[in-house]
């Protein structure tokens, strides 16, 4: 049965890797899903609202709202954080204005991580991908713990024809992006980046795959610091892979 | 409090080689030894539900628990005080040490108290205004104890000394204690055990923490591994305990249900060595020569302020660290970086009600990854308070801790240029179509500044391009590849099995058919206890065996002990130079391998702390299976004092290296005997 989604590609998607995108499209196409695009979207606001600045956050938020309420259908996001931002973080965002709350959480209750939605609610894990060689996946913190989304890229990678899953130890450490932590804490950011670059490179596999975009500039951008050739890549990629 | 004093303490401990290594094992140790605890328990993640519960309606009745609690304590003989702030809680403390003193030293004779830890005492700088006032503190948790002669505070909440490696406390007792100069932990621990025993002995006041306070009973409950918390509420003759007003359980089935939880989250034991469950004073005959006093000082610093805001959930806390040990950021920095007593995730809420208000930019070191959260075994939204903190959503200080208004600062401790930055950007993205021109023009932008690398190199400062470099932005914004994208939708693959990817929640392993006391066995030997099964009339023949064969002919006794010894010589006055202590006991508990002592039995909980070895006789049939039906026993609530002893007394406050025989018995002897007619 087709369905219509709503596709929110994220400001880092839609400024630095316009591909991911339109890879996601395409996945979703093959999941039986038909994308629109509300064209005015921009940021849903977790940045400043990470930060601390709710003051910053909440035009974005009352934007984000505002654009998605004049559409139907699920909301897909391809990254845990910008997910839980919409699920979790408007929630906390509008706690005392009874009014924003009740369409925040109606946002809320459309919205859906990527692998989220196409294991939980399209029932797929076989999306006919092909991905010859290793993959390794790093959780992301916000999709694996804020949003309890861990076993759905999980079964979507097991299920990729020729792929070799490799597992990344200590997995679940934070990668030290964090937003603004990545920024203002550079050599504590730096300290994890390190971390995980070793535990990444141990493994010996030349691809490792998140699901979150700001992860992914983080780990590729330390890998390119280091000269290294290995690649980090959005799980939308990887399921589009023929 | 600055951020960048913090980032200041957290460049310095990148730096310190010693100090990585040190945090390096801590964060393995106590990850794996959480880990493997927790799996012991099938229900953990109920448990944690039902925990935080109980915390929420304590908090939400707060008053309530309180007076209950204060009614039942009086009504055991304990004298409650309670202190609004820090001076106040200071003051209280030294009157009571003044009445206490009053004739029973020479005049000018400097008072001498034993401390137990108690982070609450860091809050108040207790020790500091002791001293000012002419007291002489000794702190006598081996971690305590180094950092105390160091001249240091806590790094850690639950291991103090965790920045130090075995060579720094060989030097220090080298120095200090005129030891020759060894890295044996051991012999270290030995010192330390000397040099405090005889604090002990003399102290006039012993001052301790409290873990929990129980409504219902007024119980007092004090966990400890060393066996310093047993000594500082049992031997001197005054015992003074702090605790935050927040500290309360509903009931004993509750303080089961979180002690189930706390050694677990902050040590990876089923249960702490010592469980101290404290009712009222004990009589003459169970501590020292004469009847003790007790006094128990509630102290609020911030809590009542912090209850009423936005943080209300942080005073759940029950201090296990176990945040800190799943911390990222705390694996890099230790403790000291933060500045306050209170470091982690925990730290970095509490410290700006609690300690000082300039510790609010202390919520700006997370990269909110939830590790802490998810270790937390009360479930508090760790993540969540950062948040808030960082949102300026903070209660008021109070008056005496030093701080301003509390007017709302929204992102304290964020650098100016990162504000700028953030509100530039929300000034773009208010609008789609100058975001989207903006975007199209950073494409440009960064095509130019790196015309062949997709990603940029930036300087040092911009923070980013300290550790990695930045990705150009794309010369189309996704916006704009939209109009050309075609689509084809086609179902592809099958729908998955529901059941296919679930990840099956671990099992428990079955220990139904193990009867207790083989259970009971396991358990204690597997803390380093010895188990001996024997009929009851071979008992006083195996005793004077076991006790001649260590060259033992004495014992301190209590009232059960007493009974069956033979050729040996009891004893029933706490003498330190006794070396075996034999007791009888009211249960076992099998599922951890436990004793459970009480008092008013003619010295049980001296004859089983002071000695070097303890043997007790337990019956097979006082073994029940599990803490929960161990507190059900009337004795619990009726003794002035009981004790939970599981294995012999240890720390592994250097190193994290596990030692045995610190304050109380090396050696834990336990002859069971088959009362139920199987043999």
């Amino acid at each position: 049965m087709t369905e219509t989604v709503q596709l929110f590609v994220t400001c880092l998607i839609d400024s630095f890797f316009p591909h991911i995108g339109e890879a996601m499209v395409r996945v979703l196409n093959r999941a039986g899903a038909r994308v629109e695009f509300p064209s005015r979207q921009t940021c849903c606001g977790q940045p400043a609202f990470n930060a601390g600045l709710r003051g910053e956050a909440r035009p974005l938020a009352e934007h984000t709202i505002e654009v998605f309420e004049r559409t139907s259908g699920e909301i897909i996001i391809p990254s845990g954080s910008c997910a839980a931002m919409v699920r979790h973080g408007y929630r906390e965002l509008f706690r005392d204005e009874p009014e924003w709350l009740k369409r925040a959480e109606g946002l809320a209750e459309r919205t859906f991580e990527f692998t989220e939605y196409l294991v939980d609610r399209r029932q797929r894990t076989d999306l006919g991908a092909r991905w010859a060689g290793k993959l390794c996946y790093h959780p992301s913190c916000h999709l694996m713990r804020g949003l309890g989304v861990d076993r759905q890229p999980r079964a979507l990678l097991e299920a990729v024809r020729e792929a070799e899953i490799v597992p990344l130890p200590e997995r679940e450490d934070c990668c030290g992006f964090g937003g603004v932590f990545s920024v203002e804490h550079p050599e504590l950011s730096g300290e994890f980046l390190k971390r995980k670059i070793g535990n990444f490179e141990s493994t010996g596999s030349p691809t490792l795959v998140v699901a979150d975009t700001g992860c992914l500039i983080h780990l590729q951008g330390g890998l390119k610091r280091r000269g290294m050739n290995q690649r980090v890549v959005h799980i939308a990629e990887v399921l589009d892979s023929r | 409090m600055k951020t960048s004093d913090f980032r200041r303490g957290a460049r310095d401990s990148l730096r310190d080689e010693n100090l990585q290594a040190a945090l390096d094992n801590n964060a393995q140790r106590r990850k794996d030894g959480r880990l493997a605890a927790i799996a012991t328990l099938p229900d953990f993640e109920e448990r944690r539900r039902r925990a935080h519960a109980v915390k929420a309606e304590v908090v939400a009745h707060l008053d309530e628990y309180l007076e209950q609690f204060i009614e039942r304590a009086s009504a055991n003989g304990i004298q409650i005080h309670r202190a609004a702030d820090a001076g106040e809680a200071i003051s209280l403390f030294l009157e009571i040490a003044q009445a206490e003193m009053a004739g029973r030293r020479g005049t000018g004779a400097t008072p001498l108290v034993a401390k137990s830890k108690s982070m609450l005492s860091e809050e108040i700088d207790f020790n500091h205004a002791l001293e000012t006032a002419g007291m002489r503190v000794v702190e006598t948790d081996l971690g305590e104890y180094i950092i105390q002669l160091r001249g240091e505070r806590p790094s850690h909440i639950i291991t103090p000394a965790v920045h130090l490696r075995r060579a720094d406390v060989g030097k220090l007792f080298a120095e200090k204690l005129n030891l020759p100069y060894t890295e044996d932990i051991p012999t270290l621990t030995n010192a330390a055990r000397k040099a405090l025993r005889e604090v002990f002995l003399e102290a006039d006041i012993g001052v301790s923490g409290v873990n929990f306070g129980v409504a219902e009973t007024g119980t007092l409950c004090i966990v400890t591994n060393e066996g310093n918390g047993r000594m500082c509420t049992t031997l001197p003759p005054v015992h003074v305990a702090l605790m935050g007003i927040e500290r309360l359980v509903p009931s004993l089935d509750d303080l089961a249900l979180f002690l189930s939880l706390l050694p677990r989250s902050a040590t990876g034991q089923k249960l702490s060595v010592y469980t101290n469950l404290i009712n009222g004073p004990l009589p003459e005959a169970e501590g020292s020569t004469r009847a003790q006093v007790r006094h128990l000082i509630l102290v609020d610093n911030g809590r009542r302020l912090l209850r009423n805001s936005p943080l209300a959930e942080s005073l759940y806390c029950i201090r296990c660290g176990a945040c800190l040990n799943a911390c990222p950021v705390f694996r890099e920095t230790g403790g000291h970086a933060y500045g306050s007593i209170y470091p982690g995730p925990i730290g970095s809420v509490i410290s700006c009600a609690l300690v000082d208000r300039e510790y609010d930019s202390l919520a700006q070191a997370s990269s909110l990854c939830g590790a802490c959260r998810e270790a937390c075994p009360v479930d508090i939204d760790l993540p969540g308070m950062l948040l808030r903190v960082r949102a300026g959503l903070i209660p008021p200080m109070t008056a005496s801790a030093g701080g301003k208004d509390g007017r709302r600062k929204e992102g304290a401790g964020l650098p100016v240029l990162v504000k700028l930055g953030l509100k530039g950007f929300r000034l773009a993205a208010a609008n789609s179509g100058l975001f989207g021109g903006l975007q199209r023009l950073g494409g440009l932008v960064s095509r130019i500044a790196s015309p062949r690398g997709e990603y940029m190199h930036l300087p040092r400062w911009t923070g980013w391009g300290y550790s990695k470099e930045f990705p150009r932005l794309a010369l189309h914004p996704f916006r704009d590849h939209w109009k050309m994208v075609r689509q084809e939708v086609v179902e592809t693959g099958n729908p998955v099995n529901r059941s296919t990817g679930e990840v099956e929640p671990a099992r428990s392993q079955a220990s139904g058919d193990v009867s207790l006391a083989a259970r009971f066995t396991e358990e204690l030997i597997a803390l380093g206890g010895k188990v001996t099964p024997t009929r009851e009339e071979d008992l006083p023949g195996r005793l004077r065996e076991l006790l001649k064969s260590r060259g033992i002919t004495r014992a301190l006794v209590d009232d059960a002990g007493a009974g069956y010894l033979d050729g040996i010589t009891a004893v029933r006055e706490p003498d330190p130079s006794v070396r075996a202590g034999v007791t009888g006991a009211l249960a076992g508990i099998a599922e951890s391998g436990s004793l459970v002592l009480v008092s008013g039995r003619g010295g049980t909980l001296t004859a089983s702390l002071l000695p070097e070895i303890h043997i007790a006789v337990l019956k097979v049939s006082a073994i029940v299976p599990s803490l929960e039906e161990a507190m059900k026993r009337s004795e619990i609530r009726t003794a002035a004092a009981g004790v939970i002893v599981s294995g012999p007394s240890r720390t592994a406050d250097i190193e994290m290296t596990l030692t045995i025989g610190v304050h109380g018995p090396g050696e834990l002897h336990v002859f069971l005997v088959d009362d139920a007619g199987t043999d």
